[in-house]
């Protein structure tokens, strides 16, 4: 039984027919691949990279981390270190001349068995940064060409459009009009002021949110309006926060997106900038790109949706009218969790907003991933079967809870859980912390004054 | 044969100790160099709140979830990392002989009780390769060489706790005892027993991080 | 197989010690240790004329008892009358830089290495 199971999720991970991936590996030359393994080896990595190649004694600890090797009954190959040695330790020792089957193998794993999201570096004795290797696999794989098809889809839109979703200029804006007039059934007087110089707060988004969850905007419009918060958002480029580049290892468009975002807010002379609730996004312009542009850290205060919506409630701004009934969950993103530090504020938020919160464990920096994220979900649908066998551990963590709702304050979050979900049957409702404020608060507008 | 022993507890030592501290200084300094030519950010990230804060975190016995997840590795782990400096430090034959060429000398541990302590550096080295053997996920990850790096700390301890009984071969005990001894620490700077020093770096690099951009813990 | 290759071997182990034990001179002489608080290993095996006799130092006695004044030895002097433990206290003093146990090592290990004969190691004079 045990045995058949293990072998049937073999055959679908090797089944996997990605498009991009076979067609670019058919232009691959030996010289090529030794010559782009060698570059990125020896001229984009140094000290760091050594010295994790050289301090891992294979003691396997980090295995236990690691959600892809808990869910696969763990299966050796899918611990960190495993994941480091089927692929970068190969390419060293072999200086670069390794097979086409060999790259294959390693996108598959790079790309969709690793969700980058360093919980090993905290089962790790000394620290390794295995998201960073990957990510350097990644860098290999993106010199090559042979990311896979729908990530690096992503990645063309952001090249082209600076935004993830081919979101043309006139759509954007039509989007904000349109759920600016929606709800002003609610408020007669709310705006969703485009351009609007010298403003407190830059508000951004991810392209998915006009594309197809307009909803959202409409909801933190609603709530900006009765806080009583001085906002805009910017018609231009820079408006979306989201950043797949930096998951394939296309560093130049990774670093200029987040170099858009931070100069759309400078050209509104902002105070700060707000973000929705995304983790990646928050990873990109807060920890990623920003570097790349060369900025230490953030150049213009940044704000994560949690941190502002505590703020919000804790100042008084927004008023719970009545708290939120059904037993509620909380998945901490990892990207803002151990990317952050904000899961205190989030366990406060929800307990601001919510009469019965059941906590998930292991959760706060402990917490697993969603599965999704990294870039995994954005592989696309060939991936799908295998990135639900991937994260079952997720699924009997969220069993665990019997909870009514789940808040996942992350976009990759919400599709990866609604995905697993759906895939095990788990009877979830999945929300935002949006969602839960706009059906809870009370809807006037704050008086304190601005 | 009184020369050859001569020139191993004496001259040699001296090499050894000097093979491993220019090793450290050069492998160091070189790390340092290239970090400095490549990744110069790195720098700008570190704190040194933050990685001694991250440091003597790990340093805790069972305060990291790690620790607590593998209680009976990191048990043997902690105290075999300990004993592995602490007994040859304070062996009284060792600070006898430290005592008639230098004139130092220190606090000493009874030998009977270094005895004991040998047999458990000699178990958890054991108990080690025993788990590279078994441990599916450790196995995966094992070379030939984590055997090898196994045995080479090993016999240090092994030819000691024979040579202290006076078990049969006296001269060769003690003779491959200082031998190995001084191999180990020849190769602690061009092998991976570097994490000696790798690793408080690395941890502080990551703790650093955590710490001062993450605003998160990193155990 | 390699529980037998064990077994043969301890068992071996143990031969080598039975016969150790039996094979014990029962005259066996040694170093009188009654200057020093808590010794750790058995006293030197020490028999002074025997030792003297194959080291052809029967008239040289000032070899080993010797007299310093200060930091510097006293030329045709000897101190056959004296312990060792009167001047080498058993640690550092303003008096007397070399410790008695020091005191010891030193006097037999530097002729044993210069001659290239006779015992250097731990194990070699302290015999279980």
């Amino acid at each position: 039984m045990q045995d058949s199971t293990i072998e049937n999720k073999d055959s679908v991970k090797t089944d996997v027919i990605d498009e991009a991936v076979e067609r670019g590996l058919e232009r691959l030359t030996p010289e090529r691949i030794a010559g782009v393994i060698n570059q990125v080896l020896a001229k984009e990595t140094g000290a760091r990279f050594k010295t994790y190649i050289d301090t891992c004694m294979r003691c396997g600890l980090c295995a236990d981390a690691c959600s892809f090797f808990l869910s696969n009954d763990r299966d050796p190959k899918f611990s960190p270190a495993a994941k480091v040695k089927q692929t970068l330790t190969e390419m060293l020792e072999k200086r670069g001349n390794v097979s086409k089957d060999f790259l294959k193998n390693m996108v598959r794993i790079a790309h969709t068995e690793c969700n980058v999201c360093k919980r090993c570096s905290m089962y790790c004795p000394f620290g390794i940064d295995i998201a960073y290797m990957m990510l350097t696999v990644r860098r290999i794989c993106h010199k090559l060409e042979i990311t896979p098809l729908y990530i690096q889809d992503t990645v063309n839109s952001h090249s082209a459009t600076m935004n993830q979703m081919w979101v043309k200029e006139d759509e954007w804006i039509d989007t904000l009009q349109w759920q600016e007039e929606d709800a002003r059934e609610e408020f007669e007087d709310l705006r969703i002021p485009l351009d609007k110089d010298g403003a407190d707060i830059m508000y951004s988004v991810i392209a998915p949110e006009p594309k197809f969850q307009a909803g959202l905007i409409y909801q933190t419009a609603v709530i900006m309006h009765a806080a009583g918060v001085n906002w805009t958002m910017p018609s231009n480029p820079g408006w979306d926060n989201s950043n797949m580049a930096m998951f394939t290892g296309d560093f130049e468009i990774s670093g200029r997106l987040a170099k858009a975002h931070y100069e759309a807010a400078a050209d509104l002379h902002v105070n700060r900038i707000v973000m929705g609730e995304c983790g990646h996004a928050f990873r990109s312009v807060y920890d990623v790109g920003n570097r790349w542009a060369g900025w230490r850290m953030p150049p213009i205060e940044l704000v994560h949706a949690i941190d502002f919506f505590h703020e919000l409630l804790t100042t008084g701004r927004i008023k719970v009218k009545e708290k939120y009934k059904k037993s509620v969950t909380l998945h901490d993103p990892c990207n803002v969790s151990r990317g952050r530090g904000l899961h205190d504020k989030a366990r406060e938020v929800v307990n601001l907003l919510c009469d019965n919160f059941i906590e998930m464990t292991p959760n706060k920096e402990h917490n697993f991933c969603c599965g999704a994220g990294g870039g995994v979900i954005n592989c696309g649908p060939p991936y799908k079967t295998t990135r639900m066998i991937n994260n079952r551990v997720k699924k009997e963590q969220l069993e665990q809870t019997g909870a009514e709702v789940l808040i996942a304050p992350c976009h990759n979050c919400h599709s990866g859980l609604e995905d697993i979900t759906h895939h095990y049957g788990v009877d979830m409702e999945i929300k935002f912390f949006g969602d839960i404020i706009y059906e809870v608060m009370e809807k006037t507008i704050y008086q304190g004054g601005v | 044969m009184n020369a050859f022993i001569d020139f191993i507890t004496g001259p040699m030592v001296w090499i050894s100790f000097l093979i491993f501290f220019a090793g450290v200084f050069i492998r160091v300094f070189r790390l340092a160099q290239e970090a400095n030519s490549k990744e110069k950010f790195m720098f700008s990230y570190f704190s040194w709140k933050y990685s001694l804060r991250s440091i003597f975190a790990w340093l805790v016995p069972f305060l990291p979830a790690s620790t607590r997840q593998s209680p009976v590795f990191w048990g043997i782990s902690y105290l075999f990392h300990l004993l592995l400096f602490m007994v040859p430090i304070f062996l009284l034959s060792h600070i006898v002989l430290l005592e008639e060429s230098l004139g130092w000398s220190w606090i000493s541990l009874n030998d009977s009780i270094a005895d004991v302590l040998t047999v458990l550096v000699i178990l958890a080295l054991v108990f080690f390769a025993v788990r590279r053997l078994n441990v599916p996920e450790v196995k995966f990850l094992t070379r030939s060489s984590d055997y090898l790096f196994i045995l080479i700390v090993a016999l240090p301890f092994l030819t000691g706790f024979l040579a202290y009984h006076q078990f049969f071969f006296y001269r060769t005990m003690v003779i491959i005892h200082i031998l190995t001894g001084e191999l180990m620490l020849i190769l602690i700077p061009f092998t991976r027993f570097f994490h000696m020093f790798l690793a408080p770096i690395s941890r502080a690099y990551t703790g650093s991080e955590f710490g001062n951009v993450r605003q998160a813990r990193d155990w | 197989m390699k529980t037998k290759l064990l077994l043969i071997i301890m068992g071996f182990i143990l031969l080598l010690g039975a016969i150790g034990a039996y094979s014990q001179d029962e005259e066996i002489v040694v170093m009188d240790t009654s200057a020093f608080e808590n010794t750790q290993r058995p006293a030197s095996v020490f028999d002074h004329d025997i030792h003297n006799e194959m080291a052809g130092l029967e008239d040289d006695c000032a070899i080993c008892h010797h007299v310093y004044d200060g930091k510097t030895l006293v030329e045709g002097e000897s101190s056959e009358d004296s312990y060792c433990a009167d001047c080498h206290s058993l640690s550092k003093t303003a008096e007397n830089d070399v410790p008695l146990r020091a005191a010891y090592h030193k006097r037999c290990k530097s002729c044993h290495f210069e001659t290239n004969k006779g015992p250097v190691l731990c194990g070699e004079c302290h015999k279980n």
